[in-house]
């Protein structure tokens, strides 16, 4: 399905904007996934995420602002051939078995081979489940068929939201090598997830929304950078307990978190640090090394603006 | 838009609904005609005396009830003009729009459909194509029922059936239309099976007609989709009788046209 012209971005949005009922859902979202990229979109619920995912799939319309999929504007045919879209839960018909469900889809795609239908339940796992509907599915079976909807056609955007919401922790384990897979492939893959565990394992690239509005857009080596493994120090004065580390440490970084606590990044070794301390007369209350994954990060920069 | 329609006949030929409105309407016809031949044949009549169900004077003053029908009025009084066509084709049609909503399956649709006047154009090819199999289907179904009664009603023209068919057939898919603007607006089951049951029956037009015509504009009413299925004429006589065909494209036109610009505001 790739086209020989290739964007930077495989999904760009300017000044987005969705209003409702006077109240923005999205507020002036300039997202960029580049191609070929694990773009995680997190928030909490009601941050906009759903939304925003709709504008770009062109689901929803903007109130003001732009979506570009491959430099082309959403609305364009061609590209929305290039796009494989689940929000929210999977639509399908509940009557209706599996190779049913994506034979209706590939009809809508005005595709004619059934070996793409064959294809896409085999990726998904559900190339077995016969004549049993769809009611009748577990809610992973669900996510799955949805999946196998959105990998109709051979996309090069997938837009998954909330993909691994009822999977069973096999179910996530191959759904997510299903996405390094498809990025191997050179698909660019814009996901959602409340499971940030998940998400750190797989994404190349997070965007943090809060309240509508893009916090932050950071890559993977950049988050690793800002959620490296410290060494946290609580102390009784600080303004004595921080120049005798950076003297003593001058290879280190050390910040102050709060007016009892020094976090201490780039050391190996924490002993050191407490003796020091203890030979400079500065009473240490705990001590220990500490590690930032992803949700930790998250649910920090979420509480930076209450 | 024809890979829509592809679609959406796949799923029309796998659901049972279509296969029940047209059981329902062919029980109709069956309760229908045979309550004629009961009341019109001497087989029949013998019948229902022996059952209880009617006495000789009962049967003496129905009179020749059959005087003058064809079998295209019998399709008419036994499906058409009192609503009962456009009551179970209308909850049908319902039916068939409502699910890609409850199901979520039009997001899987609109992705890849920008133009959303497809879906509704699609949708009313659907209506239009299971409307055509229901009338003709009821209309043979009438012809059997006769000749199995014993020819108790005379046998329409071919040109005739020709004219009816048509225009019955265009404005079933206008009023087709009209409930898939209500299922696309409103998004609602319950709004969806409303239009079909007060508005296929006439029971919105009956008192309208009734309040138009105290300021005496109750002949307007001849042009509703109700009215002029039940008052349009069986065979072509004058030009005037084509006004059917104008009432049916009109009304079409409208609510395809309502349904188009409605479902292109909507986010979905």
């Amino acid at each position: 399905m790739s086209t020989g012209k290739k964007s930077a971005f495989a999904v760009e949005t300017r000044g987005l904007t969705k209003i409702y009922g006077g109240r923005a859902a999205v507020k002036d979202l300039n997202l960029r996934v580049g191609e070929g990229q694990i773009y995680g979109f997190i928030g909490r619920n009601g941050a906009g995420k759903s939304t925003t995912l709709k504008m770009i799939s062109g689901l929803a319309s903007p109130t003001q602002g732009e979506v570009s999929l491959f430099g082309k504007p959403v609305s364009d045919p061609v590209v929305r051939r290039r796009l494989g879209v689940l929000i929210e839960e999977a639509g399908l018909y509940p009557n209706m078995t599996a190779r049913q469900n994506v034979v209706m889809k590939a009809k809508c795609m005005g595709l004619a081979e059934e070996k793409s239908v064959d294809l896409v339940l085999e990726l998904a796992g559900l190339s077995n489940t016969g004549k049993k509907q769809v009611k009748h599915f577990s809610m992973g079976m669900k996510q799955r068929l949805g999946v196998a909807l959105a990998l109709l056609g051979n996309p090069d955007l997938l837009i998954l939201d909330e993909p691994i919401n009822g999977l069973d922790p096999e179910g996530i384990k191959e759904l997510r090598q299903l996405i390094l897979k498809l990025q191997e492939e050179g698909k660019t893959i814009l996901l959602s997830s409340h499971i940030l565990g998940e998400l750190s394992k797989i994404a190349t690239n997070y965007g943090i929304i809060k309240n509508g509005e893009l916090m932050e857009q950071i890559t993977r080596s950049e988050l690793e950078e800002k959620c490296q493994d410290y060494f946290q120090v609580e102390v009784a004065d600080v303004r004595r307990a921080l120049p005798v580390i950076q003297e003593t440490f001058p290879q280190v970084q050390a910040e102050v978190s709060d007016a009892r606590t020094i976090r201490i990044y780039g050391l190996s070794e924490g002993v050191e640090v407490n003796r020091k301390l203890a030979e400079n007369r500065v009473p240490v209350y705990a001590s220990g090394f500490h590690h930032i994954d992803l949700e930790e990060y998250f649910l920090e920069r979420m509480g930076e603006d209450v | 838009m024809f890979n829509l329609l592809r679609m959406d006949l796949y799923r029309m030929k796998r659901s049972k609904s279509v296969y029940v409105c047209l059981g329902i309407m062919l029980v109709m016809i069956v309760a229908t005609l045979g309550m004629l031949w009961l009341v019109d044949t001497p087989q029949g009549q013998k019948t229902a005396v022996q059952i209880g169900m009617f006495t000789a004077e009962d049967l003496a003053e129905a009179g020749d009830i059959m005087a003058g029908v064809d079998t295209l009025v019998m399709l008419r009084q036994t499906s058409l003009d009192g609503g009962m066509y456009n009551l179970v084709f209308g909850i049908w049609v319902m039916l068939f729009v409502c699910m890609d909503y409850q199901s979520g399956f039009i997001k899987n649709m609109l992705v890849v459909h920008q133009k959303r006047w497809n879906y509704v154009a699609s949708k009313i090819a659907t209506a239009g194509i299971v409307s055509f199999c229901y009338l003709a289907a009821q209309y043979i179904f009438v012809l059997l029922m006769n000749k199995l009664l014993g020819n108790m009603a005379s046998y329409s023209s071919l040109g005739d059936v020709l004219f009816y068919l048509t225009w019955a057939w265009l404005l079933t898919v206008a009023f087709a239309a009209l409930v898939i603007l209500v299922c696309v607006w409103t998004r609602s089951v319950a709004a969806g099976a409303l239009t079909a049951v007060l508005l296929g029956t006439g029971a919105v037009q009956g008192p309208l007609y009734a309040l138009l015509n105290m300021v005496h504009m109750g002949g307007w009413m001849k042009y509703t989709i109700y009215h002029t299925l039940d008052q349009g004429s069986n065979h072509y006589a004058v030009p005037t009788d084509l006004y059917v065909y104008v009432v049916g494209a009109g009304f079409l036109a409208l609510y395809m046209a309502v349904a188009g610009i409605v479902l292109k505001k909507q986010d979905i």
